[in-house]
């Protein structure tokens, strides 16, 4: 793409590094301390954190086990386009679901507004908040908001303890060089803007499910 | 007296008086500070986040031409682009001209205050561009007409019944205040305008550097639908927004989740680092970033008060302030209220207009204890009084009044004398009742108070006595 | 140790007995007290306003008068405040800058001074009425004193201390931000008095006079029947057996 013309940025730049010359002032600080608590059993925070945040956490044996799980989140759902992320695991796991379900797989496009629900899988879980990490590996943008219900197949092995860890995880594994959009997701979309009421199912999804297999 | 503030001791006064107004206020604060304060306790250590967070900004605001240029190639290096903006005009007109360029005629927002500080919404408008605010608390005052009343909760002082009846007016589809049927008819709507809109605008939490990613935190997920499915997203955000590292999320956004609704974490905490890309299978086409100066250099070069620049727009302070609970958000008349609008705004847009935000505080520091990144706000509102004092209009009759209080109080003998006339003036007022008449001395003080009898005996006098005068 | 008295000067002129009270529990601690005569105030009002060229040379004053004090007590958070935490920032440039860091550390608030150097919780007062205690906002926020003004009137014979709602929320005095912004001020007097009224004590009291000038003179206008006492006017109150119990112990503190 062509440059554009900004002379600004010459000016605010030149600006900052005059600005800069004179040094400011800094809080002191004593010692590093601990600002957060090490998390001790990750799959039981993971599960205590979804509680809180209103995830719908289910712990499979197996990927088999959370197959069927999904298979039974569809049977409760209006029908509709259910839109999932093209991969090999998640089509094998497609296998097993029903006959009449109307799959859009990511690859034939982006989800259609009046999709049920997406099924994903991730790139990191995270135990201290509760949260899910995905990226646009993982269907693309829409996928993790379009519909009223998102579920996230997930395996043990993708549990981080902490922020740090998926972080450092996501970075190390060139999720972020290689995406151009990631998201932390603690939740289902909710507002609390009128009268401080908690509302569910604001503009994304109302309901987050994790499908996450021991093995 | 400039207009502004002629302006904002008249809503003072009325909110002031506004009982209804002051308790709604009171609930929904205590609401937020509640929450706050059971936030905090997840942390191990809070003090030691917030100075941590701290030393973060520092090097980040520090370093500001270093970290932007980061920032900025690497949003290049994936088809992004990136324009600087001085002001709110050369702001403006990018967006402007991107949008008529691109045969755009509706846009949808996700929450932004810097958006609000350039006025982009009437921009579009007069363009013929339709802007619609996605944040719901942001669609309802858009709706009404009105700016935000809080920059984390913008619709803060409305109760459902308020909601449900604009909705009935507007929306049509809805006839209940039940609050989980009045965000379902603002889903309805607002749906119709993500699928609709051209192009989507978005604020940024923080420009992290080292990826060269915006971040945006909701909790609604609005922000994930105008930036998923119109095909230019457009990202505006003050140059101050910085970090250096992704890493450094790890800390902020517990902390902002913390300091703001008192979450563990926010909902949707997002990180955007182009447009679509090659083997992307969605997204939009193209991806500006807008970098905002409109002053913020200037308040760099200012060593003592870089500091503001920190500011994460939580809004704890808002809620930890006495002055904004009394008198609330829209009694400012400004994009930042409370505390770290009074800090800032005489920085943005003038001193000699907007001092009277800086004095319109009894300095308690609520404020700044509560910051999560430390930002000494009370200090600043006295430096900015001290500068206004300075370099700009202060009254004819305070200016005197200090020198004649500085020659009184450099003799001890023109104290006691001074003090013992006046008094003797307020024990003659009090005898000759002219409490809450226009010859009362103490004027404004009888506004609200009983007034003081004057002592006949000053501490001095009675001391002098007791202790044979030394 | 000879305490020297720094009496802010709107207590001196207006609240003598804020003073007078003062006096009276440190002696009765044992305490040899002197008022240094050519006091006057220690800056704050002009520099809270912005006046900062107008404050320096009266705060440089102050340390002159001081200069050679020993220890200095003051009934007041805000004055204490100004000297220990500000008057550094305000000399910065003076040739009392040194002079300024080094007086502030003499320096103490009343209740501050009582627990803190003085070490002591009992004071021998007695005062057998319900009583709830006004966080001021520089002694809280500045010099960090919350539990201490609490303890020494746990200590205070038939004294019952209630907490009320939002005690550390600012009364709204501010100086002249009482006049300037007096809507606002009034209003958040009037929370505070209610507040207090709300919390059955029959007194308000608080480490601050300034701010007992402005609740007492709210609480007044209406009507209310919760009075407002200095701190040390409660602590200078005795039953003469309290009195003289704690004499005996402080009077060993005091050498």
């Amino acid at each position: 793409m062509a440059e554009i013309e900004n002379a600004s940025r010459e000016q605010i730049l030149a600006r900052i590094r005059t600005a800069l010359r004179q040094p400011a002032p800094r809080h002191e600080s004593v010692q590093r301390k601990t600002i957060f608590a090490p998390v001790a059993d990750a799959l039981d925070r993971f599960q205590k954190e979804c509680a809180i945040n209103i995830t719908e956490c289910v712990v499979t044996p197996n990927l088999g086990a959370s197959a069927a799980g999904v298979k039974d989140v569809l049977a409760s759902i209006p029908p509709g386009d259910i839109f999932v992320q093209d991969s090999p695991e998640l089509r094998r796991l497609a296998e097993k679901w029903p006959e009449g379900c109307s799959i859009q797989w990511s690859n034939e496009g982006a989800p259609k507004e009046s999709s049920q629900a997406t099924i994903t899988a991730c790139d990191a879980l995270v135990a201290q908040t509760g949260s899910v990490l995905v990226s646009t590996a993982c269907g693309g943008r829409g996928a993790s908001v379009v519909a009223p219900v998102h579920i996230v197949v997930a395996t043990i092995d993708q549990l981080m303890p902490d922020l740090d860890a998926a972080l450092a995880r996501v970075q190390e594994r060139g999720i972020v060089s290689q995406n151009s959009l990631l998201c932390l997701i603690t939740g289902s979309s909710r507002t609390a803007d009128i009268e401080k009421i908690l509302v569910m199912g604001a503009h994304g999804p109302r309901r987050l499910i994790v499908f996450l297999s021991l093995a | 007296m400039s207009t502004a503030s002629r302006e904002f001791l008249r809503r003072a006064a009325e909110k002031s008086a506004d009982l209804t107004h002051r308790e709604t206020l009171r609930r929904v604060v205590d609401n937020c500070n509640t929450s706050m304060e059971s936030g905090r306790t997840r942390f191990a250590d809070w003090e030691a986040a917030r100075q941590r967070c701290h030393e973060i900004k520092w090097e980040a605001l520090n370093n500001l031409d270093r970290y932007l240029l980061e920032f900025e190639q690497r949003v290049k290096e994936r088809g992004g682009i990136v324009f600087w903006a001085e002001n709110s005009a050369e702001a403006c007109r990018y967006v402007t001209d991107l949008a008529t360029s691109r045969s755009v005629h509706k846009v949808v927002k996700s929450k932004s205050m810097v958006a609000e500080e350039i006025h982009l919404g009437p921009a579009l408008e007069k363009v013929g561009i339709e802007d619609i605010e996605t944040d719901l608390g942001e669609f309802i005052v858009q709706l009404r007409n009105e700016p935000p009343y809080h920059i984390v909760a913008p619709a803060m002082h409305l109760t459902r019944k308020d909601i449900a009846a604009l909705f009935k007016e507007k929306l049509g589809d809805v006839d209940t205040d039940d609050p989980q049927e009045l965000v379902a008819a603002a889903r309805r709507a607002l749906r119709r305008a993500f699928f609709s809109a051209e192009m989507g605008i978005t604020g940024a939490n923080f420009l992290v550097a080292d990826a060269g990613m915006i971040a945006l935190t909701t909790n609604e997920g609005n922000d994930r639908l105008c930036t998923s499915i119109p095909r230019i997203h457009v990202a505006i955000a003050g140059i101050e927004k910085v970090i250096p590292r992704l890493q450094d999320l790890a800390l902020f956004w517990p902390v902002l989740a913390t300091a703001g609704t008192g979450q563990p974490i926010t909902c949707y905490n997002t990180l955007i680092g182009g447009p679509r890309q090659e083997n992307e299978l969605d997204g939009p086409e193209e991806f500006h970033v807008v970098l905002l100066d409109n002053g913020r250099s200037e308040l760099l070069a200012d060593a003592e008060q870089r500091d503001v620049l920190h500011c994460i727009r939580c809004g704890a302070c808002l809620n930890a302030c006495p002055v904004f609970r009394t008198v609330g958000g829209h009694t400012y008349g400004t994009t930042y209220q409370g505390p770290i609008g009074s800090v800032l705004t005489p920085h943005l847009r003038g001193l000699n207009e907007f001092q009277h935000l800086s004095y319109a505080s009894s300095l308690c520091g609520a404020c700044t204890d509560v910051c999560p990144v430390k930002i000494d706000l009370h200090h600043h509102l006295l430096e900015n009084r001290r500068d206004a004092v300075r370099s700009a209009d202060r009254p004819f009759t305070e200016r005197v009044g200090f020198q004649i209080w500085r020659w009184t109080m450099q003799s001890a003998r023109r104290f006691e004398l001074l003090g013992w006339l006046a008094r003797a003036a307020m024990r003659v007022a009090h005898g000759m009742r002219l409490e809450g008449t226009p010859l009362d001395p103490l004027g404004p003080w009888s506004k609200n108070h009983a007034s003081p009898v004057g002592p006949k005996k000053s501490f001095r006098a009675l001391w002098g006595r007791a202790n044979g005068g030394n | 140790m000879k305490i020297s008295l720094f009496i802010p000067c709107f207590v001196d002129q207006l609240m003598p007995e804020v003073g007078l009270d003062t006096v009276r529990v440190l002696r009765r601690l044992g305490y040899e007290v002197e008022f240094p005569r050519d006091q006057t105030c220690c800056g704050q009002p002009a520099f809270n306003s912005g006046y900062w060229d107008d404050a320096r040379p009266v705060a440089e004053r102050f340390l002159q008068v001081f200069s050679s004090a020993e220890v200095i007590v003051c009934p007041s958070g805000s004055c204490t405040t100004m000297v220990r935490n500000f008057y550094p920032r305000l000399l910065a440039d003076s040739p009392m800058k040194e002079k300024a860091v080094e007086v502030g550390r003499r320096v103490f608030e009343f209740s501050e001074f009582l627990s803190r150097v003085a070490k002591t919780a009992d004071v021998g007062a007695a005062f057998p009425h319900r009583v709830t205690y006004h966080d001021a906002c520089h002694a809280l926020r500045e010099l960090r004193l919350k539990q201490e003004p609490r303890e020494l009137l746990r200590h205070v014979r038939g004294l019952e201390l209630v907490e009320m709602q939002y005690s550390e929320e600012c009364c709204g005095f501010g100086g002249t931000f009482a006049t300037k912004f007096a809507m606002i001020s009034g209003a958040m007097g009037n929370s505070k008095a209610g507040n207090a009224e709300v919390s059955g004590a029959e007194y308000i009291t608080s480490t601050d006079p300034s701010c007992l000038l402005h609740i007492d003179g709210i609480l007044r206008r209406r009507n209310s029947k919760v009075r407002a006492i200095y701190l040390a006017g409660i602590l200078a109150q005795t039953s003469s057996a309290a009195e003289r119990r704690a004499g005996a112990a402080a009077t060993e503190t005091a050498r």
